[in-house]
Formats: structure tokens, sequence, C-alpha cells
């Protein structure tokens, strides 16, 4: 029987890093995905004849540029296009639209304040400066303030010193972004509650958190993030839908040598005297490893794929903890034509980017209440993008497939979800699109609608959580999944975390991924 | 009027958003249509962009004894290209520097166009005498525009009512788009899949409808020079002026440039009856050139670093840059050549630069290249990288 | 007459900010508002070290604790009361909930040992972290030390616990929905936010500095009033007074009504930091304006007075059943109206029975009282309530305006730009809810 130098389960997008790395360092390297296809949450189907659809996830953020060039992605196919702008429908007619262009965004916020124009340049300083303090965290494995492990110690200082070199006003500003509510934040700055309500509905993407709720503010970084790695732009999509990253960076890790086997779910990780030594398949092969990568969420990581004996009380009690609360759905559109919105009659370049369904900053925390109670909201934020407009091969010539992010609908909704209430879910959006957009409904050929829990079923994320646990203060850093644990290795020997429930997580960075191989090859790779 | 206008103008004119204009060769195009060149970029490698690339010089060389003039004049075999071929090829003065580069079409057995960057109708006359040729300048006559990206080969065989599956890269095939009389070639300046039609400039404007409406639900996209400058770095693609000067306009011996110096040694045939400067690059060619035109990766982590030093993320150039810059070696002491064209990729993420470096710096070597970090000259690290930096499966598929 | 210094404000901190600058030998004036001294009970953790350097112990303070600390309403009728003694507590929760009562004491002792860090935290100058003084940076290690040795599990939970809603620290621990709206009430005091809200987990633990383990209820006391028969300092009542500043100096007050202007080279305010410092905006620079403007100090509380014959059994009565009543109550805030349901509090000291309503946004306020009547089964005109339009702290309690953010960003050490113009109230750090704390750090800045 072959031994694999490291075997990673999950082919999602950041098991798949993990393998390209581990096999670009000449080890030998075999990824285990339990559908059939890889990817994870970023996957493209065709549900529907010659639509295709990125059926979770919708837009690449932070794909990290250095894996882009680290693993020679474009050449495996991978383009991330910019998303050019967002235009936000008001209830009362208008719109207010953020374009690509600075000047013409500043011309349409005057129009609706004068001060926030100005306010908005200042606000965009500070932010690029607070990603610039930020960037170096997220790209540093966490030191442990709990160890006096000497590493640990010196990770400390060098904290301690990176945050005293920020100075005053940036340091401040970063108190209050890890802290404050986006709303309360953005209440410093603005006056135009639309703007408001737009920037703040990025900052609860993924989260079970509304507006006012503090701990939103720091997400509101995150678009300022891509401007540091030569993205300009903070979000984007990827040319045939996230599906494609995935199989880009699953092409580039075949490049380096590793095998990628599908429809091989892993049923249990073998322990041997408190040592990983390979795993077992659901359909009862053993295969053996030097070491053994988990890239699921830690929930099944640790508690499904081990036995409880194999791990700590205390640690178990810790992931038990591990927050997740997934509380958002996808309705995946194919249309006939493009709707028009009634803001802003017409079919044209508003189209290319993003419609955000944040009217006020109300409008957004009534969604979250109704979560808050276990519903779905009635009328739910939403981020709406046209992936046929970016890359015209997402759906037939002429036609148009339509991404709608919905947020609110809890994972555990009241009475648990049941086909009707998906479907009593997917009505409530579309009437919501509807009602700003008539017309709209007439154009609709097909619908999909996914809940936290078809979510969680299809790509196993534990309570369809897109991020694979929350992204909340009390959950990041060394706290990312556990304390004294968010170092990618785990209680057992030889096996090792690299989902994006570990540090710094979430989105389809890849981040976890790489800091996960980097720490695996620097403890000897298993060979 | 001073500068003139293209036969596309009618239609490209409403669209520039920005009046961002660029001079080529007497005329005006757009830099970019809209205000950030983004989107054109972005559509040449995603689905289609369309260039108006009237200005180029075009010269219809006819008769007899036309291939013969051709294979005096340029360094590639013309006389073994069939019908429906198209060359791209540079031509040398008698010394073996490169003068010029463009391309011939094969339009039939006595048929040739020539494209090129400079005019070039008095060189012909020069090396015609005694030849039954005919050269007519048809630059004005003929109009061009460039569809390029994964997408254009779709559009263009819904506009021409035609398969063009089996058009190979760099050949040409005569073909109607909705009644107008072109010519398809499969060229451009992109290094990806793409056309190039050319059509007598009365037609331009139908011809220039008929590609937008046909092209629209495939997202073509026009596009401008600022777009094309990325894509071309890209591709590894020289620039006359900018990459090389032409021998012609060099006033010093070190201003000039042999083909195998520019990598276009592949262009020089050895199987051809003299040529002008044949002689010269047969003895480089056994002494091996000098200098190599080579591309180079400028490292991210030593650009962060540069810019982390006086609290800075790192700057990138939101266009591609055309100016000099010296190339050291790893000690930062001793210089070995120069870059002339370098920007950021949005598609690869990477710093890149073509430059000249002497011969002997093999891909992989570490080279430092000059870089001003807020008003002060730095030196980044930087690796040699083989050209082109992209090149999809698709240009030749 | 020529005093040394001038406390606005005769309120706990103010005026032990007045006695400890008297105590240095200086001539101290306190100005005001109010005529005469607020007979409400003061509501929090008296600093052992303010009660000795005053000596207030044989001055007339009197600090309430009752025993049990709390009574809330059980659903099926009975009441959960709490102890002080940790055993009759588990005894009483254990008939709501055996696994609750299971989990109490060693919840005690951990919030204990959390409440115990930021007692320590409290009663000196917040950490200065841009320092590069080595005695600063020497008082910060030592804290990290202090931190560190406390061991492990006490790192975590403060990393993991202070950014936490109450919500999320209760539902880790207990099943119990009456057990957990009267600890999550402590959690959203005086706090324009929910029990679901993050950094809620905090303002529990702040409210818990000071009590006893096991009672999540701060103590009661007449600080105030003994304070302000204490002898060494002038009181002026029924004043409203105003800092006066000339070229980025402080020179005295002028009083409101009477135009009064009394010099002094020193300025103490204890009066919310925007009203202090907003008339002076033309002294000061426009960011620091900026973040004065930028507090958040948004009244959610209506306090008042019950009239009850005879006075109830209770000492402390909760009325706040689950943590959804709770985050409901605070729904309704969020859009600017009065809590339908809201959170109610009554406070039983020295025969004055006392009421704490929440949440009560500023705006109109109809049918309030009506609704707290009605929760408390009494008859409306026996509720008096006075809404407050700002925040009772001075600035919330909130992660963000904590410790060197504290009244604003940079300027925790009691000064202002303003030179001689200082800062005493519980806008400063460490905030509302320990009367004389910050009006004792404020005078050892002064002095």
């Amino acid at each position: 029987m072959k031994r694999y130098d490291a075997i990673v389960i999950g082919g999602g997008h950041n098991g798949l890093v993990t393998a390209a790395y581990l096999a670009r360092a000449k080890k030998s390297v075999l990824v285990l995905e339990r559908r059939p296809r890889v990817g994870g949450a970023a996957v493209t189907e065709e549900i529907f004849p010659g639509f295709k659809f990125t059926m979770f996830s919708y837009v690449v953020s932070l794909l990290r540029p250095e894996i882009i060039r680290d693993l020679d992605l474009p050449r495996h196919g991978l383009h991330i296009l910019p998303l050019e702008s967002t235009v936000t429908p008001m209830e009362n007619g208008d719109y207010l639209a953020a374009w690509g262009d600075h000047d013409e965004t500043r011309r349409e916020l005057y129009r609706h304040s004068p001060r926030d124009a100005e306010a908005y340049d200042e606000y965009g300083r500070l932010m690029h400066f607070m990603a610039q303090a930020v960037k170096p965290i997220l790209g540093m494995v966490p030191p442990d303030p709990t160890s006096f492990a000497p590493g640990d110690l010196a990770g400390l200082l060098k904290l301690g010193k990176h945050f005293r070199a920020l100075g005053g006003e940036r340091l401040h500003a970063l108190v209050k972004l890890m802290t404050m509510s986006s709303a309360d934040f953005l209440d410093e700055w603005f006056e135009t509650d639309v703007l408001k309500a737009t920037k703040s509905a990025s900052g609860i993407i993924g989260t079970f958190l509304g507006p006012r709720s503090p701990g939103t503010a720091y997400v509101l970084l995150h678009h300022y993030m891509g401007e540091l790695d030569g993205v300009f732009r903070a979000w984007g999509f990827a040319k045939g839908g996230t599906g494609a990253v995935s199989e880009a960076i699953a092409s580039a890790a075949r490049s380096f040598g590793a095998e990628i086997r599908c429809d091989a779910g892993v049923s249990k990780v073998l322990v041997r005297n408190g040592r990983a030594t390979g795993v077992v398949l659901e359909n009862g092969d053993e295969l053996s490893a030097g070491i053994v990568v988990s890239s699921l969420d830690p929930r099944r990581t640790f508690l499904q794929l081990l036995a409880s004996n194999e791990l700590p009380a205390e640690f178990v009690a810790d992931i038990k903890r591990f927050k997740f609360r997934g509380s958002s759905g996808k309705v995946n559109l194919a249309l006939d034509s493009l709707p028009s919105f009634s803001c802003m009659p017409g079919i044209g370049r508003q189209h290319r980017g993003a419609f955000s369904i944040s009217p006020s900053l109300d409008y957004v925390e009534r969604a979250y209440d109704d979560a808050k109670y276990g519903e779905f909201s009635r009328r739910p934020y939403m981020d709406i993008v046209f992936p046929s407009m970016i890359d015209p091969g997402m759906a037939p010539p002429g036609k148009h497939v339509m991404s709608i992010f919905v947020q609110y609908a809890p994972y555990n909704l009241n009475g648990g979800w049941t086909d009707a209430k998906r479907e009593a879910f997917g009505d409530a959006v579309v009437n919501t699109v509807e009602s700003f957009a008539p017309g709209f409904k007439s154009k609709i050929l097909h619908r999909q609608v996914i809940t936290p829990l078809d979510i969680e079923r299809i790509t196993g994320l534990s309570e369809g959580n897109i991020f694979a646990g929350e992204l909340a203060l009390h959950q990041l850093f060394f706290l990312r999944p556990a304390p004294g644990w968010a170092k990618f290795a785990t209680p057992v020997r030889g096996f090792y975390q690299a989902g994006s429930g570990t540090h710094p997580g979430g989105g389809i960075m890849g981040a976890s991924g790489r800091l996960a191989a980097m720490r695996i090859l620097k403890d000897g790779g298993g060979a | 009027m001073s500068l003139r206008t293209t036969p596309f103008h009618p239609r490209t004119g409403p669209l520039s958003e920005g009046q961002a204009w660029r001079r080529w060769a007497g005329y005006v195009v757009a830099s970019a249509y809209e205000l950030s060149h983004d989107r054109e970029y972005h559509a040449i490698r995603n689905s289609a962009a369309l260039f108006d690339v009237s200005p180029l010089y075009k010269y219809l060389v006819t008769g007899r004894d036309a291939a013969r003039l051709l294979d005096h004049v340029v360094t590639r075999n013309v006389g073994k290209a069939k019908v429906g071929q198209v060359l791209y090829t540079p031509w040398c003065d008698n010394e073996g520097k490169q003068i010029d580069d463009g391309t011939i079409s094969v339009l039939g057995e006595q048929t040739f166009r020539m494209t090129s960057a400079d005019p070039t109708l008095r060189w012909l006359h020069l090396n015609s005498s005694g030849l039954d040729v005919t050269i007519q300048d048809v630059s004005e006559t003929t109009a061009a525009v460039s569809l390029q990206g994964p997408s254009s080969r779709e559009i263009l065989q819904l506009a021409a009512e035609r398969d063009l599956s089996a058009l190979k890269y760099f050949r040409l095939t005569s073909a109607k788009i909705r009644g107008i009389p072109v010519t398809i070639s499969r060229t451009g300046y992109t290094g990806d899949l793409g056309f190039e039609v050319w059509v007598d400039a009365s037609q331009a404007v139908p011809l220039w409808d008929a590609l937008i409406e046909t092209g629209t639900p495939y997202g073509i996209t026009p596009a401008g020079m600022l777009a094309l400058d990325v894509a071309r770095i890209e591709a590894g693609l020289l620039l006359i002026e900018v990459d090389y000067f032409s021998s012609r306009h060099a006033l010093i011996e070190a201003q000039k440039s042999s083909p195998l110096e520019l990598g276009l040694g592949w262009t020089v045939a050895t199987d051809k009856a003299r040529y002008n400067g044949q002689a010269a690059l047969d003895a480089e060619r056994t002494r091996g050139p000098a200098w190599q035109f080579t591309g180079l990766t400028v490292d991210w982590d030593s650009l962060e670093q540069l810019y982390a030093e006086v609290g800075l993320p790192p700057r990138l150039p939101s266009q591609a840059w055309r100016t000099s810059v010296p190339i050291y070696d790893r000690s930062g002491n001793k210089q070995l050549g120069y870059a002339t064209s370098g920007g950021w990729s949005p598609l690869l993420k990477r710093y890149m630069a073509l430059a000249h470096l002497g011969s002997e710096h093999a891909p992989g070597t570490e080279v430092r290249m000059e870089l001003t970090v807020e008003h002060r000259r730095k030196q980044a690290q930087a690796h040699v990288t083989p050209l082109p930096f992209f090149n999809p499966e698709r240009k030749r598929a | 007459m020529k005093y040394d210094a001038i406390v606005i404000g005769a309120g706990a901190n103010g005026l032990v900010t007045a006695h400890y600058l008297a105590r240095a030998g200086k001539r101290v004036l306190v100005v005001e508002q109010h005529p005469s001294a607020d007979p409400s009970a003061d509501v929090g953790w008296i600093p052992a070290a303010v009660m000795r350097d005053l000596r207030l112990a044989g001055s007339g303070l009197r600090i309430d604790e009752p025993d049990p600390w709390i009574t809330a309403p059980l659903p099926a009728g009975g009441t959960l009361e709490l102890s002080r003694d940790i055993a009759r507590s588990t005894e009483a929760i254990r008939r709501i909930s055996p696994a609750d009562a299971g989990k109490w004491p060693e919840f005690c002792r951990r919030m204990r040992s959390l409440a115990g860090v930021l007692e320590r935290l409290y009663l000196v100058p917040p950490p200065d972290i841009e320092s590069n003084d080595v005695r600063e940076l020497t008082r910060i290690a030592g804290l990290g030390l202090y931190v560190r040795r406390l061991g492990k599990q006490t790192v975590i939970d403060l990393a993991r616990i202070l950014p936490m809603s109450i919500a999320e620290l209760l539902d880790d621990w207990f099943e119990s929905d009456v057990l957990k709206g009267l600890l999550g009430a402590l959690g959203v005091w005086h706090l324009k936010q929910g029990p679901r809200s993050g950094g809620t987990a905090f303002n529990f633990l702040h409210h818990h500095a000071g009590s006893p383990i096991g009672v999540f209820r701060p103590a009661r006391s007449n600080i105030t009033q003994a304070l302000s028969k204490l002898p060494g300092v002038e009181v002026r009542r029924g004043a409203r007074a105003m800092v006066l500043a000339r070229n980025g100096t402080a020179t005295g007050v002028v009083l409101e009504k009477s135009g009064e202007t009394i010099e002094a080279p020193l300025v103490a305010s204890s009066a919310p930091p925007r009203a202090t410092l907003q008339p002076l905006a033309i002294e000061l620079y426009p960011d620091f304006a900026r973040a004065v403007g930028n507090i958040k100090a948004r009244g959610v509380v209506a306090r008042g007075t019950l009239t009850l014959e005879p006075p109830p059994a209770y000492s402390t009565l909760c009325i706040a059943p689950s943590l959804d009543y709770l985050e409901r109550a605070y729904d309704d805030a969020k859009y600017g109206k009065d809590s339908t349901a809201p959170y109610v509090e009554v406070q039983r000291t020295d025969g004055r029975v006392e009421v704490h309503v929440q949440f009560v946004p500023p705006g109109t306020h109809g049918g309030l009282a009506e609704r707290v009547a009605q929760i408390l089964n009494v008859r409306p005109n026996q509720v008096e309530l006075q809404p407050a339009e700002e925040s009772l702290y001075h600035g919330e309690l909130t992660l963000d305006q904590i410790l060197f953010m504290r009244p604003v960003p940079g300027w925790s050490r009691y000064r202002t730009p303003i030179e001689g113009l200082y800062l005493c109230g519980s806008g400063t750090h460490p905030g509302g809810g320990i009367p004389g704390a910050a009006g004792r750090n404020a005078a050892r800045e002064i002095l």
C-alpha cells in the first residue's frame, strides 16, 4: 500500500492550497474529497441547462495574491475580474451609487451630502492605513499569549512593537474598528443613512450580527485590504465562477504532483499512540500517511474525524463552544433578460456591479431582528450580482444568471427548515427584489434557493456557516479555533488543521491553507 | 485640423468618457474609453476587446517581383510563405540593425499587404529598383480593427456567418460581414486568441456597428491603448521607439539593436537569398548576440519591504510605463542593462518589466531594478523571467 | 475670594476630587447646578482607598449590602432569590434548574477572578500604551505579568469574554431564562445595547467589580450625601458653571445665570466631557473637538421613585424574565422608541424605593409610566420617572470607550488640551458605577 507524505482531507480551496504548497515542496500528497468534484463551497455547477451558477460563495474577495503567484494560477485558468460598482436602490425611488472612478463617486455622494463627500476621502485615507496595519497580522501565525515559550513571547513582543509603531491616531482607530458596531463607527464619519447602511451591510456578511452590533466595524476594512496587494478593487469575480478558482488550484496542485481523489469521503483519522497515521475512507479503505491535514471546519475536524478520547477534554469543550450559526442563504436565478431597477431604469453599466439591497440602517437592522428570533428576514439584506455580465460565459448569449446573497436566514429556523419554508424564503427574496425592480419576476426562468441547512448538507460546513466558523472577535487570531491551538497543529501529533476555521479564516482567501502548509513544512512535512 | 481621426471615429469619438486620446502616427486613438482602463484590459483576457488599429501604415505590394522585393527587405522567408499566411517580421539595415517590425499578409501569389509602425514607402522604393513591382500606400484607404480575447472567434464567426475554427494562428481569410467585404487575419498584439479585420475605410462604421451588435451578448468591449499596453507586455511583444530604436532614427551606434538581440532570432531566415543585413546577422548569430531582450519579475516581498521602510504600502503603477530603468546585478553595484517597459499585471498579480540585458544572464538570475520610492532611488529585487509572461493555449488552439 | 481650584459638579466624583485637592492644601470651591443634594442612592462599588483616604468610615456613610441581593419572579409563580451565600443561591437555583445550580459556584469563581483584573486596572490611571516612558512601560509590563500570573484560564477568559455578548457568555453556562435574564440585565445596564451585542460581557464584569463573589449587583450607598457633609471644601449650589479659558489656559468659571466670574488656575469638571468641552471648542483643535463630539453617551435609562406603602419585602426586584425579553426591549430603542416591555428594576434603600427602567431613548415617553406600573402591578400615579437624555455614565461603557479610549482616545489621563482644565467625572476612566474612582484617579493626576 502506498504511503503518502501527507493526506489532505477536504478538497475545498484551503485544502487544495495546502496540498499544492506541500506538493510544490516535493511531498507526496493525496487530497480526499467527499463530493464528486473539488471546491467545497467554491463550486460552479450547471444546474439549469446553459446557465452556470456559483452555488454558494459568490465573490472572490481576497484570494491572496502571493498564492496566485506562487502557484502560477493564471496559467491554470484563474482570472479574477473586478466588480466595478455598487448601486443601492432606496425606498424613496432614489439611489446611491459607488462607481469605480473616484471623482464620479464623490459627485454622486455630494448629491446626497456635500459634507459626506468630503469625509469620504478622509475616511478612505484612514481605512487605507488601517488595512496596512492589520495586514501583517493576517499573514502571521498567531502567538499564544498564555504560553511562556520563547517563540510566543517573541511573537507577542513583535506584535506589541507593531501596534506601538502605528502611533496614537491609528492605534485608536484600530481599537474602535475592533470593538464598535459598523453603524456607530460610520456615524462618526457620515450623515447619509443609505451610505452607512450599504457600507455596514458588507460588515455583517456571514455573521449573525446586525449593523448595530459591536464587532462589525472591523469588516469595513476588508474593502481597503485589496488595494495593498495591487488588486485595487475590493471584490472580484472569478471567470467561470468560484468553481474555477478551485479548479485552478487543483490543476496547480496536480501539476506539482499532488493526487486528488473525489468521491472519497473520510470517516476517521487513524491515530496510533497519540499520532495520526492515516485515514479510513467511508468505503472502509485505509490509507496511511506521514501526516494528516484536515481542511474541514473545526467541529467536523475534531468531533467527527477523531474519537473524543483522543483529545484533551478542555480542548473538546472549546471546540464545542466554537460558534457557527450560519445566517446566510443564496438564491440563484436563470434570467431570460436583465431586470431594470426603477431607481436607475434600463440596462447599463450598473448591471456590471453589485446591487445592494440595503436602503437604510433600519432596514438591515430589522432584517437582523427577524433572524434573532429564529425567522428568516421578511425583507432581507441582499447583495445581487449578475455574473453573466462580467463573464458572459456563465449563461447562453443574451441570457443571464443572477446571484443573490441573502441575509438573514438562520440555520436554526423556528420549527426547522422544510421544503415549504425554503420556497417561502425564496419568495421573500424574489418579492423584495420585485419591489425595487418591477417586472423582474416575469424574467425568471429557473430558481434555486439555498438555505444554511442546504449548505451544510451539500458542503458539510457546520450549520451552513460560509466562513467555517463565525468571524467574531472572540473567535479570531489566537482563539481560532481554540486557545492554544491556533497554530495549525492539533493535540494529536501529525494531525493538522488548514481550513477557514483556523486563523485568519474567512472568504476565499486561501490564507489559512497557505499558513498551514508553511507550518507543516517547518515541522518536517511528514516525510 | 492638425491631427487626423480614424474612419471609426464617428463611433469611437462619442464612446470616450474621459476624452483621453493618444497620438499614433498622426492620428488620435483612444487611450481608454472608460475613465479607467481596467475593464478594457480584463476584456482582452476574459471576453473580447475591440481596438481601432487603423493608424498602422499599410502598403499593398503587387507584381511579379513582389515577393522578391519583400524577401530582400525583411528577415523572414516570404518566398516560402503560402497564400493566406501572415508573417510577423522585422527588417534591418545593411549592418543587421533593426529598422522596424510589422506583418506581411500573403493575399495572393503576387499580392502582399505589409504593415509597419513607421512610414516605409520610401524604404520599399529604395529597395525595389529594377524589380517588377507596384507599391501602393493604402494606409488611409484601409481601416482595421483588432478583436482580441477568448470570445473573439465566437463573435467573428457569428458576424461573418462562417466557421473560423480552421483559421489557424497567423493565417488570413477573406469574408463578408453584413455584406461588407473584409479580410480577417488571426493576428494581434495581445498574445491572446484574436483577429484583425481589414476593411475599406468607407465601410468602417457599418463594420464597427456589426461587430458591436453581434458581440454585445459575448461581452465585446471597445478598448484603448492603455489596456493594450499592459497586454502586450504580458505577451512580451516589442514596441518600437519604446523597447528599441529604429536604426534609421538612432543617433549613435549603441542605440541600435539587432533582431537577434531583441529575441527575434526565430524570424531571421537562414534559408533564403541575400537580404538587407544578412551578412551581419549571420556573423552575429555565429558569435552569439551580446544582448538579450527578456522579461523581469519584480519580487513582491522586496517591493513591499522597500515601501514598508518608509511606512507605505507598495505603490504599483496603475498604467504600464515606458521609461528606461537601470538594471543592476544582485550586489547592486554593477549595471547589467536596462528595462524599457513595465507595469503591474492585474491578471498575474505580478510586477513585470521588459529589459535589455547582457546575454549571459539566464532565466532565474537575480538582479536589481531601480525604483523610486518616496523621491529616493532604491533597488528592488527581481528575477530574469523568460518571455512571454502569459501565453494561454487558446492563442494557438 | 481666590481659589486654588474649582470643581464643577457635587456628585460623588466631583466631591472626591475636591476633597483630595483640599487635603493637599488647596482652597477648593465646588459649584453644583442643583440647589440641593440628590437624595437618591449611589449605585456602585466604593473603592476602599477612597473610604480610607477621606476617612469616610465615621462620616455617616452607609453601604447597603442587601441579602438576598436580588429577587426575580418566576413564570410559574414564586420568586428566585439569590443570596450573598453561594451555597444558598445554589440551592435556590437548583429548584429551577439543577444543571445551572451545578455550574453556579464555578461561574461565580471565574467571574470574580476576571472582575479582580478590572479592579486592579480601575484604581490607577489607564495604561498609556503609546508612552515611551520607562516607568509607564514597566507599569504596563507589570500589569501584563500580573494577569499572566493569574493563570492560563484567566488570560484566555479575558480575551474571549471581554468582546463577547453577555448572551453568549450566559448561554455557555446556563439554561434557565430567569437566571440568564437577571444576570443579562447587568450586562446591558446603562448601555444602548441588547444582551446579544458584543461587549456586554465586559459591561457585566465592570459592574461586578467591587462586589463579593456571587453578587451581581453593585452596592448601594449614600456616598454623595456623606461626602457633602465632609468639611474642608466650599460648595455653592444652584448655579451652573461654565469653564472659562483663554489662549489655551483655563482661567476659572462663569456662573450661567448671574454671569459671575470666579477665577482659579485649576478647574476640574465632573460634568459630562461633552458638556464641559463643547462650549470651549474655539480653544480646542478640530480633531479633538471632533472626538469629543463623537463620544457615545446615549440616554437609555429612566430613573425614578416608586411610592409603595408599606415598603416592599424585597430589596431588589428584577423584571427581566429572559434574555429575549431584554433583547426585545432593546429592539424598540434601536428604532428610537421606548421599550414596549421594558426591563425594570426596583431597589429599596433606606426606605426609599427607586426604580430603574431601560430602554428609554430620548424622545417622547407616552404611556411609559403606565407600562411600568402595569409590570409592577401598581397604579400609574405610584410611579414617577425621569428619563435621561444622555447616558448617566457620561459616556457608554462600550469597549471603544474604556481605558485609554475614555473619554476620548489619547486623552485618558484626566487632562485636556486646555492647560489647567481637568476632567474628573464618570466620563473618564474607569467610568460610571464606581463612585469616587474617577475622582480619586483625577485628583492624583492633578497633584
